[in-house]
This record gives C-alpha cells, structure tokens and sequence, in this order.
C-alpha cells in the first residue's frame, strides 16, 4: 500500500513536471485532432494540409497578438474511443483551441470533453446534425450538415436522374445512417419509393450478397452513405456480378482512392461534395500556395479546415485574448471573411448556410459538376 | 418461381466462396490447437501478410511487363506461400516454442503480442491505407437470361472455389498418406508419447504452422484478387470469422474446420441475402452458440480432455 502511494506521488510529480514544460512556452497551440492513421487517414490529411497552411500563413503575417501559432497534431485514427483519449490528452497539454476531430463519430465523444473543459472546437468535416445539438457554447464546424447534404442528394435523384427503384445502403455509423435517412426521407417525400433500406458493417470486404440481393429487386440506383473504402469494395463488386446501376454518395467517398479500389466502376458515379472553393478567383493565390508545396487543396476538408484556424485566430485578434470563452462568444456574433466564403455561425454553432454540389466522379480520381 | 431459385443458387455460390477461404485460414487454427493446444491468434496476420506478398509480387511482375495472368498469380501464389510460410515458422520459433512447457494462458497472452505486434510492423512498413490492385480475372459463367434472372457466378469465385478444393484434398492426401502427416496425428493423439517413440515433436510442430502459413497464404492471395484491396487490419476480422468456423466444426479437427468454414460462409450469405446485412455477423454468431450449446465440441469435434 505505502509504495503504491509512493509510485502515485512520484507520477504525480512527473507529469506535473511535464505540465510545467507545456506552459512555459508562449505560443498559442491549437490541437488539430484527426485521423493519421486508419482506413480514412486521406481525410486527415486534407484537414491537416489546410490548417497546417493557416497557420504558416497567419504566422507569417505576424502570428496572433505578437504570439506565434503552433499546430499539434493528435491521431485518433476515427476510432471514438481514441478520440475520447485524444481529446483528454489535449485537456492534459493544457491546449485550448482545437481544430478537429473529422469523423463524426469521434467528433460526438470528443466535443462532450471540449464543452466541459472551457476548449473552442471548430471541426473542418463532422456532418452529422446530432453534434451541435446539445446547446454547446464551444463547439462550431466549418462545414455543411448531412441535412443539407442529404436533400441536395435527395432532390437531385428525383428531378435529375428519376431512378424506377432506389435502395439506400449505409454502414451504421453515425455519418453514414445519418445522412443515409435523409436521403430516403427526402426521395420518399418527392413520390419515391425506396425498394432496399439496409445497413452493411464498415470494414467487410464481401458485398456479394448484397449486390445478389440489389441485383432481385432490379434496383436501378443506389444511395450509398458511408465512405469511400466500402462503396469501392461495391462497386467494383457490383460490376464483376452484373449489377447496372447509378450509383451515389456523400463527401465521404469523394476521394481518389476510390477510383484506384474500384477502377472503371468508379466512372460515373455521383457524389454531393463541398463547392469546389479552390476555383473560386479570391482563393488563386491560397490554391498557388498550396501547389507550390506539392500540396493537393482540391480535398473538401481543406478550406474548412484553413477557414477554422482563420476563424479562431481572427477572434483572438480581435478580441486580444486567447481566453477560450471569450473567443468562443465572439465567434457567435461575428461574421468572418473566410476562403469558404462568409462564415457566420448560428447559436448552435453551425453555418448559417453553406451550399452543396453534385459532381459526376471520373475513373482517373477527377471531377466534374453533374447537371 | 424459377426466379427465387436462381436467387437462391447465387446466394450459396457466394457463401461457399467466402466459406471456402474462412475454411483454409480455419486449418492453421484447428491443426495449431490439435497438436499443441493453444490457439494461434498472429495466425490472422500472416494471411494479411500473405496477401501484402502477393500484391507485390503481382505489382512488380505487372511492372516487368508480364501479361500471362495465371503464371502472375501462380508465382504470386508461390512466393507469397514461402514467406508466409517463413512468417509461421518464425512465429512458433520466436513467440510459441519458449513457452511451450508454461501454462497455456501465456502462450495465449504471446500469441495476442505477436499478432498485435504483427499488424503494427506492417502498418509502418506499408501504411495504414488500403492499397488497391484493378482486377485481373474479370467476367464469370452466365445460366439462364442474361436480362432476366439468372446465376452469375464469376471467374474468380470459381477460382476460389477450385484452389480451396485441391488444396483441401492436397492436405488430406498429405495427413492420411504421408509419413510427416501419420507423425501429425500422432502426435495430435500424444505428443510425450510420440516423442518417446522417436518422433521429433518440434520438426511435426515446425510443419503445422508450415501448412497453416501456407493455406493462409493461399487466402490471401485469392482473396486479395477477389476483393482487391488490403490494409493491415483485414487480418484480425479474417482470422476471427476462421476461428469462429474452426470452433463451430470442432476445434482440433482438420474436416470439421473445412465444413465450419462453408456453414459460417453460406449462413452469412443467406442471412444478408434474405434478411438484412446488418445481421449478418448476429446471425453467424448465433449460430455458433447455438451450436456449442448443443455440441460443446463442434460439430465433428472429438470430446477430449480440457486442454486450455
């Protein structure tokens, strides 16, 4: 007993040591919390390009109230529970401003901690309605909700491509049934009939039975919500069965790995993403700054990510503090000039209006708008 | 009417071809536990590296120039089953054989080390992304109405199906017929007696994880081809559902984790097909309590004295 006492102190007395190092210097840290690792690291990367961009670039300007800006970089590989540690871990660094997490399952977790402990959480890609539900102070995102998403998807499916039978598919998590429902509430509510409502498990690699099934009910489009690595595995699945099909999804499977998983079968396929900020002319200079780093800034994470960085450090600016909550208060009633565009937050925390686009995906990983 | 059945056909086709593969990483589980009596948890990793191998091999003889698809993949096969096969062996030397006179509970703790320790090594080594192949074998046999209903069952569940069948009759042939396969079973039955009687167990034990390796290395490189896609996590979901059908066949009998495998595959394909996908894991899950419940030692599992 007394040496586990003993042990107890001793830790106490190094991480307190550890803590001691942390404040001692003057920068201002901002976490940015995502996934490094994992299947759906791509989407860290376009976060962490983008905000790692906005701080290099506001330090250059001369950092915030004379203070510089660090970015930190947290892996919770979009796993909840990492993040739940992730985001302990940046309570314990002392860190007040985070930039983060990405998948909307970590996000939940995670901004529970930043609300209690006084921390300003601006997440670049958490779509699911349900995270800024619960009347926090601290927690904003730079990007669209599924419930904008999913009716844009939704109305584009009954005035654009007028399918005989749709089936929507998702993957149970959080982001992927969420914006999957409201994709069907929306065709429903337009006349349509969904033949298929059905969940897969995110990770499986055998879709097989699945595409038999699509294949009986002569299903004509499916909806896919979830990411990229499953909607792959299908469609290339899809395609060796004889599955002829449109399909469709979320920002979530708008990325080039799609196309080097399920090849040709990728061509054609629709996806509602984030208007493409990179071909907007006020943003030609940020777009060559990224290239001139051999940096890709077409991601649909990256200008949310750069807008949220923008964002917190235009409020400590402007409020010359880098007390959270004061910045967290004048973020509600600001508008910000951003590389998105205007951002103005509502008291929830999310943008008062953010629009997005259908795109038709190319086999090569390219682009271009669906009409 | 003809509709439902064709349905039904397709349904079983796809089941056996994802049962076949559970049924040859299930073999490394059953043969491992039947001599040794411990349960090899890395066994899932090596078929992850097995597959790694074999897109390597397949890239790197793509990028040679080769085009003849069956000599790509029969090398691919080949190389992927030797240093898979050295993984295995490695394994038991390093994690396995140290431990072998402790309780049973370490070398599990060992076997969990490793096959954590496994993952990382290739997380760091290849990245945790999934790396993608296009397909190589495309296209399939058509019955019935290529309009209408029909059974499309394609090339390489074929292949699948066929390589799982020759290698199944090979490692019959091998435990039945063989010297090295009477010493097997042998020391399966006793393995202190075996010895005594001028068996080396250590050469016997060397082999089962030689085979185990292998036959997951086959996996691998079949269903790398099938699904195209590897990451250094699809070992541990592989390896959990061929356990599962070692289990439900009877651990410790090499039959019994051939028919598990099959029954797991099919009912996970009829549960998605029939019922919803979402339930499919519940489904092939509850059947194996179920099982159990009834046939606490698998279906053709041989009652034994507890061993763990």
């Amino acid at each position: 007993m007394k040496s586990m006492v003993k042990k107890t102190l001793l830790g106490l007395g190094v991480s307190a040591a550890l803590m001691g190092a942390t404040v001692a210097q003057a920068d201002i840290k901002i976490a940015l919390a995502g996934p490094v690792s994992g299947p759906v690291a791509q989407y860290g990367d376009m976060q962490f390009i983008g905000a790692e961009m906005a701080i290099e670039q506001i330090n250059k300007a001369g950092g915030v109230n004379g203070e510089k800006l660090v970015g930190v970089k947290y892996d919770d590989a979009c796993d909840p529970k990492q993040a739940v540690a992730v985001a302990n871990k940046i309570v314990n660094d002392g860190i007040k401003f985070v930039v983060g997490h990405l998948c909307s399952s970590s996000t939940q977790p995670a901004s529970d901690i930043y609300e209690d402990e006084g921390i300003v959480m601006v997440t670049a890609a958490s779509t699911n309605p349900d995270i800024t539900l619960q009347g926090y102070q601290m927690i904003f995102r730079t990007i669209g909700l599924d419930s904008l998403q999913g009716p844009v998807a939704g109305r584009f499916i009954a005035e654009n491509v007028k399918p005989n039978r749709i089936a929507v598919i998702h993957d149970k998590q959080q982001y992927g049934e969420g914006i999957a429902t409201a994709v069907k509430s929306t065709v429903e509510k337009a006349g349509y009939d969904v033949v298929m409502f059905e969940g897969i498990t995110a990770g499986d690699k055998d879709f097989s039975a699945l595409v038999a099934k699509l294949k009986k009910n002569n299903v004509d489009f499916v909806y896919y919500g979830g990411y990229h690595p499953e909607l792959g595995l299908i469609l290339r699945q899809s395609k060796e069965l004889g599955l002829q099909a449109q399909f469709m999804g979320p920002e979530g499977v708008g990325n080039k790995d799609i196309s080097s998983i399920a090849g040709a079968a990728s061509e054609g396929l629709l996806v509602t993403l984030p208007p493409s900020f990179e071909k907007d002319p006020k943003n030609a200079s940020l777009v060559q700054a990224f290239k001139n780093k051999n940096q890709d800034p077409t991601g649909p994470f990256v200008m949310p990510a750069y807008s949220a960085v923008q964002v917190m450090a235009d409020s400590m600016k402007a409020t010359g503090s880098t007390d959270s909550e004061e910045v967290a208060a004048y973020m509600h009633k600001t508008a910000f000039s951003t590389p998105i565009g205007n951002v103005k937050f509502d008291e929830k925390g999310d943008l008062t209006s953010f629009n997005f686009v259908v795109y038709n995906w190319h086999q090569d990983g390219a682009k271009s708008e669906a009409k | 009417m003809s509709d439902s059945i064709y349905y039904f056909i397709q349904q079983i086709a796809n089941g056996l071809t994802i049962g076949s593969t559970y049924a040859l990483i299930a073999i490394g589980y059953t043969m491992v536990y039947g001599i040794i009596g411990m349960i090899n948890f890395a066994h899932g990793e090596v078929y992850m590296i097995g597959t790694y191998i074999s897109f390597i091999v397949l890239a790197g003889l793509t990028m040679l120039g080769f085009d003849n698809v069956f000599i790509m993949v029969g090398l691919a096969m080949l190389v992927g089953i030797m240093i898979a096969s050295a993984y295995g062996f490695t394994i038991e030397k390093v994690a396995y054989k140290p431990l072998r006179s402790s309780k049973r509970l370490i070398a599990l703790i060992s076997a969990i080390g490793m096959s954590i320790f496994l993952q990382n090594y290739i997380r760091l080594a290849q990245g945790s992304r999934d790396i993608a192949m296009p397909s190589m074998i495309q296209g399939g046999f058509l019955l019935g109405d290529p309009d209408g209903s029909h059974i499309l069952i394609s090339y390489m569940q074929v292949i699948i199906i066929v390589t799982t069948v020759i290698c199944m009759a090979g490692l019959t042939l091998f435990i039945s017929r063989s010297r090295m396969g009477r010493a097997c079973r042998a020391s399966a039955q006793d393995i202190g007696m075996t010895n005594l009687l001028g068996i080396n167990s250590n050469n016997v034990i060397a082999t089962t994880f030689i085979i185990g390796a292998s036959l997951a290395a086959v996996a691998g490189t079949l269903l790398g081809m099938y699904y195209g896609v590897v990451n250094p996590y699809v070992g541990f979901i592989a390896g959990l559902k061929a356990f599962t059908a070692a289990v439900l066949g009877g651990i410790g009998s090499i039959p019994g984790a051939m028919l598990g495998g099959l029954l797991l595959g099919v009912s996970e394909s009829l549960t998605a097909g029939y019922f919803t996908a979402e339930y499919k894991d519940v489904v092939a899950f509850s059947l194996l309590i179920l099982i159990l419940l009834f046939m606490p030692q698998g279906i053709l599992g041989k009652p034994e004295v507890e061993k763990i």
